[in-house]
Parts: C-alpha cells; structure tokens; sequence
C-alpha cells in the first residue's frame, strides 16, 4: 500500500473539549461505523470509562478515506486518555503517531491540559492540527479562541476547521485537514523492520497481542521476530488491523498500524515502547521509545477475604498486561494481613484500577489511603525510600524527611481567583507566578507537596470554582519538610494501615478530623471503641463509638421473611466490604477518611 | 399440613402515615368485586381445616357491615372446631361498631387485635390516626362485656418527636386496661410511606434501646412474658398464629397481597388490585426454597422467640445435626447463644442480626 496516503494520528484535547465526540463523527463519516451501530462513543470500550467519560486506554482504530482529490486514504485514528493522571499514556500513543488534532472548546478556550497535550506532541514532533469545536454553542467565541491558541501556543489557526462534532458541522472539514495538513509516515518498507510497540494486552486464547506501529521495513506472518529490548524471538502467528474490528492481515508495512500475535505467554515478556525486527534481518539500533513514568502514588490492597491474596496477585498480573505503568509488590500488614503495595500515575488510575479489580475480577478490596514516596535522611547519613506510612523509621532515627513537589499550573477566571488562592495555601501551596491568558483568565502557578495534589484538590479546584479552574502538574523534584507519621489506634491497638503523614503544623486538626470521621464510619459494635490520633506515644485527638445496644429487624411475621432476608443479605454483603481487624471493622471508606480534608 | 390461614383485607377508611402494607381507600364496588374474587381463591383451601386464622390488613372492618358479615361466613367454615382454636381479626377502633362485634362473635372469631398506637392525641394524629385511647377503652370494654377475652393491642415507638415521657404515659394507660397480648413495634420508615415522603425519621439508636428495655421493664413488672422481641403475653395467650410464622410452620396466605409458605415453596400474591381481580394466575414472585434457605429462615424466625428454636423439631425437620452442620457458628457466636433443653436461645435477642449473619452462608 502507497504509503503517502497513510496518516498516523491521534486527537488530543482538554477533558470535555469533545475529543470522544469527534472521534465518533470520524467514524461514521469514514464509514468505518454506521450511525445506527454507533454506540456512544465506541473507542472507549472499557465500562467505566462509558460511566466516568473518561477515555483511560488508548486504541486504535483503521479508517478509510475518499478525500475531494479523488485518492482513497487509510487513516490510522490512535485514541488518547483524556485526564492528567494519564499524560504517559498520552505519550506513547503519540509516539506511534505522524501528527495530532487539538480539539479546543469555542466556548472555554484553552485549558492547563490542552498545553499539555501540546506539549507532549511538541515532544514527539508531530505536526499539530488545531480545530474549534462547539461552534453550535451561543457562548461559542470562535475568533477569541484561535487568537488565544495563536498568542500562546503559536500554532497558525486561519486554515483551522471550526466544527460542532456534537451536530456534525464542519466535520468533512477535519478530514480533508488530516489529509491536507498532516504528514505520511516516513518510512521505507525495503529496509529492515522497525515496529514500535505502543500497547499489549492478553487474550486467553492468542496469549499477548501487541499493537504496534511499523516505522520501517515489514513484517509477515510467520516471520521470525525480535523484542530488542527484552532480547526475546518469536514467530509470528497472527496480524491485523483493527477497523473497528480486527480484520486479519498477511503483512504490515512501513506506516501500518496494527496488532500482532506471537503465542507470547506473558505480559511480562513485553516492554511497552520496545523495538519489534525482523531476527534474519535486524535493524541497527531500537527506536528511541519513550520515557517510563515512574508511579507517583503509592497504595495498599488486600483482600477483605485473606483467602483471596492469589486470586488478587492473578488479576494483578492479568491488569498489568493492559497498563504497564501498573506497579505492585507484596506486602503485609498487621491489620490487614497480605497484599500488595501498588504504584500509580494518579489518584483517578488508582480508583479505576480498584474499580476494575472488583468489577471484573470479582474481589472485595480494602484499599488503604494513597501515599507518595517520601526521603527519609537518617541520622546515620544514609537515607530510606518509604511509600508506606507505617515503614517509617522511629523518629529518634531521622534526621529530616523530604517529600515531592510539583508546579501544578492553574487556569482559572478572574472571578475566582480569591478561592483558589486559599485553597492553594490551605494544601501548602507556594505561590509562583500569574499571568493572564486574556481579560479573564489567568494561569497561576504554584509549587505544592504532591501528597497534597493528589487527594481532593482537583475535586476541590473544580468545586471552588464552578467547574471553571483547570489543573495540570509535573513533579519538580524532592523538598525538605516538616512531617512527622500519625498513628491511629482502635480499642487501644495501633492500625498501621490507616497510618499517616501530616505536616506537624497541622497535625491537630488532621487528627481531630480523622477520629470525627472515623467515629461515623466504623459501625458500632456490642462494645464501646475509643478512636485515638497520636505522634509517637503522644495522643492528639480522641473520641469513642458508643456500643451498640439494639439491632434486632422490628417486626417479622410470614410475609416479611424475603424482605427481611434480603436486608440481612445486604448487610452481610457490606460486612464483606469490611476488614475485620481484632474485633474490630474497619470499611474501606475509613481507609481514606485519614486523608479527608472534610469538615464534619 | 397446612395448619394457619392468613386472609388480607386491603381496603382502609384512610392511610396511616407509617404504613406500607398493600392497602387502597375503600370503595364499597371494588370490595364487592373483591370479596367476589376472593371466594374464587378460597378454593384453593379445598378441604382444609385451619387451626388459626387471621385476619390482618389494612382494616378488615372498614368493610360495610354487609360484606364484613359475608367474608366472615365465607372463612368461618375453614376453622378446625374439632380442637382449640384461634381466629383472629384485626380492627381500627373507630370501625369496630356493635354491630360489627356481634357478627365477630357469630362467627365464631375468638381473638381481636387492635391498633391503638399511642395514647398521646399529637403523635397519633402525625400518624394520621383519627381516635383516642377513649375510642379503645370503651371498645375494649364492649369486646368483654360480650365475652371475647382474647384482646391484642398494637403500639408503636420510636416515633418522630416522641419522649420517653410520652411512652410511659402510654404504658401506663395501656397497663390499666390489663388486655391478653400487647406487640410494640419500633418504628421503621418505609421509603413509600407518607412518613417516607416527608423525610421524618425514627428517634436515634440509643434512644429507641432505652424505650425498648423500658417497655420490656414495665410489661413484665406486669407479668406480661415477652415472648417475641415485639410481642407480650400473659401465659397461654400468646397469638398461636404468629407462632406458627416463627416456627416456621406451612401457612396458606389469600388475597390481594398476602403471602404463603407451602413446603419448600414461598410465594407473595400480586398487590396489583386490577390484576387480582381480572386474572387466574394472581401469585407475583414464586420462590423456590433450597434445604439451606429455609433452614436458615426457620433460625431467623425461631431465634426471635424466647423459648428459641426446637433442635429436636429441626434435626427431624431437615434431616440434619444442627450441632454439627453449624459447629463453627456455635463457637463463633458462643458469646450470643445458649442451648437450653434442646433450644437453641439467642442470649440477647435486641442484637440478634449480628448473629443472624453468621448463620448465613
């Protein structure tokens, strides 16, 4: 196939600007889905993404194309996740990629995440496509925005198609753009095979199936492959594309986008962003890959049932094959018995990931309270990476803790410039810079200890301003700070998994706060529980669940016996959701009430 | 066999506010079409002969005098006279007329039961109640007169706004009257109640304990025996057909609403009044019930009484050894149970869920 009619490409946007939308038009307008098979955005075929509107794994779709000069096109459309937690997967689709569609909103402009995106894309040289979209709206300010995306990310917007994805306005448009501005693939088909792996994910039947992108030369099936990196060989069984179904393929060539089988066994065996060539022909050097993000948040699972543990470390295993930024190790806890210690990118691929546990795999979690990776000094000169509050070293041990920052860059509307302010300096912001994007808006810049960044504060940004203020954060290294663990004890016993680190200016309140809120959450029990927040052997807060005195169903003749059975199966259903630890149990909800900044 | 009876009446003059049984305001041409039909299912009965019957509802005597007359001689006949029997009816005091109790003793009803609620005049019109403890003492009084000496009275607590000083003064009222058999039941707010539907709530955990153990501290200062966690008796007049729920015996339930247990089937009529009336087929959710479901019904039932749940009954019943089948329940639980004479007894039946969840699997 001519390569000079492939484009490679992927649609980036802020969250709500309408990428999903727009990848939906795409489709039916190639064809590729008609609008009667249409399901709400298709590309996003995991459950919760449908429910959150959030698109979390990337995939990809084949489309073809009659352009207005008569030649057909095969367009590859890479779908991107839409939500800062996710920026690393964003880049590896963009690496697959030859070029990018800015979606920005006529009616809000641009946000911290459209930059960015842009950014990323930046990064990977890719040619950038901008389009207005939501023209259909009354607040829609189409010349405002291009000027905003000209004055501060430069891109030239007069050839920029302005579209409603929602109505299909100006769609044909994005189209004939893709193919007029953006770039073919570069590659040569004759030379030896470079093929980047940008996503895996398991199938009980074919083992791993790669996506990948062949940047040069071609592969076949029944060829013998390399995995450059993990210096592993196999031979190819299966390929295809994906259009949105797969479709069966001889060969991919220079510029294709696609997937391969290669009865690889486990997840382990690949690297996402690893080199695939050919093993009789190997090409000189891997392609450049891209950056490993690191997790930046740390947490414990276990089961509620113990018996479960191997269940949990197979369907652990299972997730990892779908999402390589996935960490986890086992641990145990004294409370909680074993688990494993996982590592994310952010607090939302946290919630998805103990989502997907329970919903797909069927496992009742506790989840303890996330936690970054704090540097503990000792006094002895060398120095601990702790992401579990309960390994910190006796305090007499340490000589200082750091923990990291992040410049988190906020855009947000003159009018509510006041509460994030406060917001900011209530999570320990340090104030950076302002500057105005236009009249109203303005991007403030703070750096903030990300312990405080990933629990609440994106919540509390939106809630503060209306849904109006937008965040993006990159980590700017450690920072020394005053922190010290707080300990929470139950009927006397220290819990060490609702252990946590506080700043000691505010470990009072912290500790107040927590006992309150653990007071509502631990059900009664047929004993009086004093909840307790202490440093060391010092208590800083107490307060006690009353015993419970009357549980007993009111009254219960013939006909109440199946209402009253299914309220009992209910609660023993809550009671699987718990932890019992001593006499005592502990629902998942208590697990993050150490981190709640709440007031109740 | 089948040995109890339950008939729902689903018609009442007007809707009390905690209410969700299936009720509907009554219309003299729908009772009519009702009464009709439920003749029709009366030959389900076939030839059985019942050892108690009750009554319940809604209002069994909102009905006019001339239907009432004719559902009792319709059920009458289903009583086994050859042994003591007990056939009860429930009555709103301000619907029990002479009239009415004198068909009651015609037909042979032994045991009413009557909904007084509370003697505070605000409480029970915030239950959209419309009588007095007057209507009930003097009522009371006539069922006596006439010779029924089998008197329940229903009462309620935990009310919204209700103080323990109301409750005792409830109490005393109530323990003037010296009646057979009292049930209190702590207020439950049904989402498609009208207390549902204005958001009030019952009182708080510890306050509804304190009436409890109050109500139990008096009844029995009085030599009632509270031999169900709602339900108080002098000896011998426990309601015979309550305990048959609770020893989880077979019981035919008829008419709109109401529910049955035959063997290992469970099955609820339909609360659609247009289906009942217009359909052969009236039963709305039929439940298969496996070994394991109705042994652990037959412990939720049993435990609430004092006496406790029959092992010996039990081990024949389902061809078990309950000592060995729920072992690890026993000692799980060894702090909330006790085996007395071949009973298995809840220590203390206020906390009798948690247990509860530990015999379920």
């Amino acid at each position: 196939m001519d390569k000079n009619k492939i484009r490679n490409f992927s649609i980036v946007a802020h969250i709500d600007h309408g990428k999903s939308t727009l990848a939906d038009r795409i489709l039916e307008l190639t064809g590729t889905v008609s609008k009667r098979e249409m399901e709400d955005q298709i590309l996003d075929n995991l459950d919760l993404e449908k429910e959150r509107g959030i698109t979390i794994k990337l995939n990809v779709v084949q489309l073809h194309y009659k352009a207005k000069d008569g030649e057909d096109y095969v367009f590859h459309l890479i779908d991107t996740p839409g939500h800062v937690d996710f920026s690393y997967e964003v880049s590896r689709s963009l690496a697959a990629c030859d070029g990018a569609i800015l979606v920005v909103d006529a009616t809000q402009g641009i946000e911290a995440q459209t930059l960015a995106n842009v950014y990323l894309a930046l990064d990977n040289d890719l040619e950038i496509l901008p389009v207005i979209n939501k023209i259909d709206l009354p607040s829609a300010d189409v010349e405002k925005v291009k000027k905003e995306i000209e004055d501060v990310i430069g891109l030239d917007c007069s050839d920029a198609p302005c579209i409603s994805a929602k109505t299909g306005l100006n769609v044909e448009n994005v189209l004939e753009g893709i193919v007029k501005y953006l770039p073919a693939p570069k590659g040569d088909k004759e030379k030896p095979l470079q093929a980047l792996v940008f996503d895996s994910y398991y199938d009980s039947y074919r083992g791993v199936v790669v996506y990948i992108c062949v940047k040069e030369g071609q592969v076949k099936v029944g060829d013998k492959i390399t995995f450059m990196q993990a210096g592993k060989e196999y031979e190819v069984a299966e390929l295809g594309v994906k259009t949105p179904n797969e479709v069966k393929r001889d060969r991919l060539e220079a510029g294709e986008v696609g997937y391969l089988c290669a009865a690889i066994k486990s997840i382990k065996d690949i690297t996402v962003g690893d080199t695939i060539t050919a093993s009789l022909n190997p090409a000189a050097e891997a392609l450049s890959g891209y950056r490993k993000m690191n997790p930046m948040v740390y947490c414990g699972m276990y089961p509620t049932d113990n018996a479960r543990y191997n269940d949990l470390r197979d369907a652990l295993e299972r997730l990892q094959l779908n999402d390589s930024s996935l960490v986890f190790e086992a641990e145990s806890s004294k409370a909680l018995g074993f688990g494993f210690r996982l590592g994310f990118l952010g607090l939302l691929h946290m919630e998805v990931i103990q989502e997907r546990l329970e919903r797909e795999y069927n496992l009742d979690l506790i989840a303890t309270a996330p936690s970054v990776i704090y540097k503990v000094n000792l006094t002895d000169g060398t120095y601990l990476m702790i992401d579990n509050p309960s390994l910190m070293p006796d305090q007499t041990l340490i000589s200082s803790i750091e923990e990291p920052y992040v410049s988190a860059t906020i855009m947000v509307p003159n009018d509510y410039i006041g509460p994030i302010v406060e917001l900011a300096q209530n999570k320990r912001g340090i104030y950076k810079d302002m500057t105005y994007i236009d009249d109203n808006r303005n991007q403030i810049t703070y750096e903030m200890p990300l312990s405080e960044v990933i629990f609440e504060f994106f919540d509390k940004l939106k809630s503060v301003s209306k849904g109006y203020a937008s965040l993006d954060y990159e980590p700017i290294g450690y920072r020394k700070s005053n922190l010290v663990k707080m300990d929470i004890l139950l009927n006397g016993d220290v819990i060490d998994a609702l252990s946590v680190i506080v700043h000691r200016d505010f470990a009072y309140d912290r500790g107040h706060r927590i006992t309150v809120k653990l007071k509502e959450l631990i059900p009664m029990q047929q004993f009086e529980i004093p909840v307790q927040a202490a440093i060391g052997n010092k208590v800083i807060a107490r307060t006690n669940i009353k015993s419970l005195r009357k549980n007993v169903l009111a009254k219960c003749y013939g006909g109440d016996i199946t209402r009253k059975k299914k309220l009992l199966e209910k609660q023993k259903e809550g009671k699987k959701r718990m932890k019992a630890v001593g006499q005592v149990d502990i629902p998942q909800e208590a697990f993050m009430a150490v981190l709640s900044m709440d007031e109740e | 066999m089948i040995d109890h009876l339950y008939i729902h009446v689903p018609f009442c003059h007007s809707i009390c506010a905690y209410c969700d049984f299936t009720h509907q305001l009554y219309r003299e041409d729908i009772a009519v079409r009702w009464l009709q039909r439920l003749k029709k299912e009366t030959e389900l009965c076939n030839k059985e002969k019942y050892s108690t019957i009750y009554i319940g509802g809604g209002t069994p005597t909102s009905l006019s005098d001339d239907l009432f007359e004719e559902l009792l001689k319709l059920i009458s006949p289903y009583i086994n006279k050859e042994k003591e029997y007990e056939f009860t009816i429930e009555a709103n005091p301000e619907s029990l007329s002479e009239k009415k109790i004198d068909l009651l003793i015609k037909y042979q009803v032994n045991r009413i039961s009557i909904g007084l609620q509370s003697c505070n005049k605000d409480l029970l019109k915030l239950m959209n109640r419309h009588h007095d403890f007057n209507d009930v003492r003097d009522k009371v009084n006539i069922l006596r007169k006439k010779g029924i000496n089998n008197i329940s009275l229903d009462i309620m607590y935990s009310l919204p706004s209700q103080t323990m000083a109301d409750l005792n003064d409830t109490l005393d009222q109530v323990l003037d009257l010296n009646v057979e058999h009292l049930s209190l039941y702590s207020l439950t707010v049904e989402e498609n109640t009208l207390f549902g539907k204005k958001g009030l709530k019952s009182l708080d955990e510890d306050t509804e304990a304190d009436m409890y153990e109050l109500i139990e501290k008096r009844l029995s200062e009085k030599g009632y025996i509270h031999y169900e966690i709602a339900n108080f008796a002098k000896a011998g007049k426990e309601s015979r057909h309550n305990l048959g729920y609770w020893h989880y015996d077979d019981f035919r339930g008829l008419s709109l609403g109401a529910s049955g247990k035959i063997n290992n089937h469970r099955y609820d009529n339909t609360k659609k009044m247009s289906h009942y009336l217009n359909n052969e087929d009236i039963i709305e959710n039929d439940y298969l019930l496996s070994k394991e479901d109705m042994m652990f019904e037959n412990i939720m039932m049993s435990l609430r009484l004092e006496e406790g749940l029959n092992l010996l009954l039990f081990n024949e019943r389902y061809d078990v050894d309950f000592l060995d089948y729920y072992r690890d329940v026993l000692i799980e639980e060894k702090d909330n149970l006790l085996i007395e004479n071949n009973h298995l007894k809840a220590v203390n039946r206020e906390l009798l869920n948690n247990t509860l969840l530990s015999f379920m699997k």
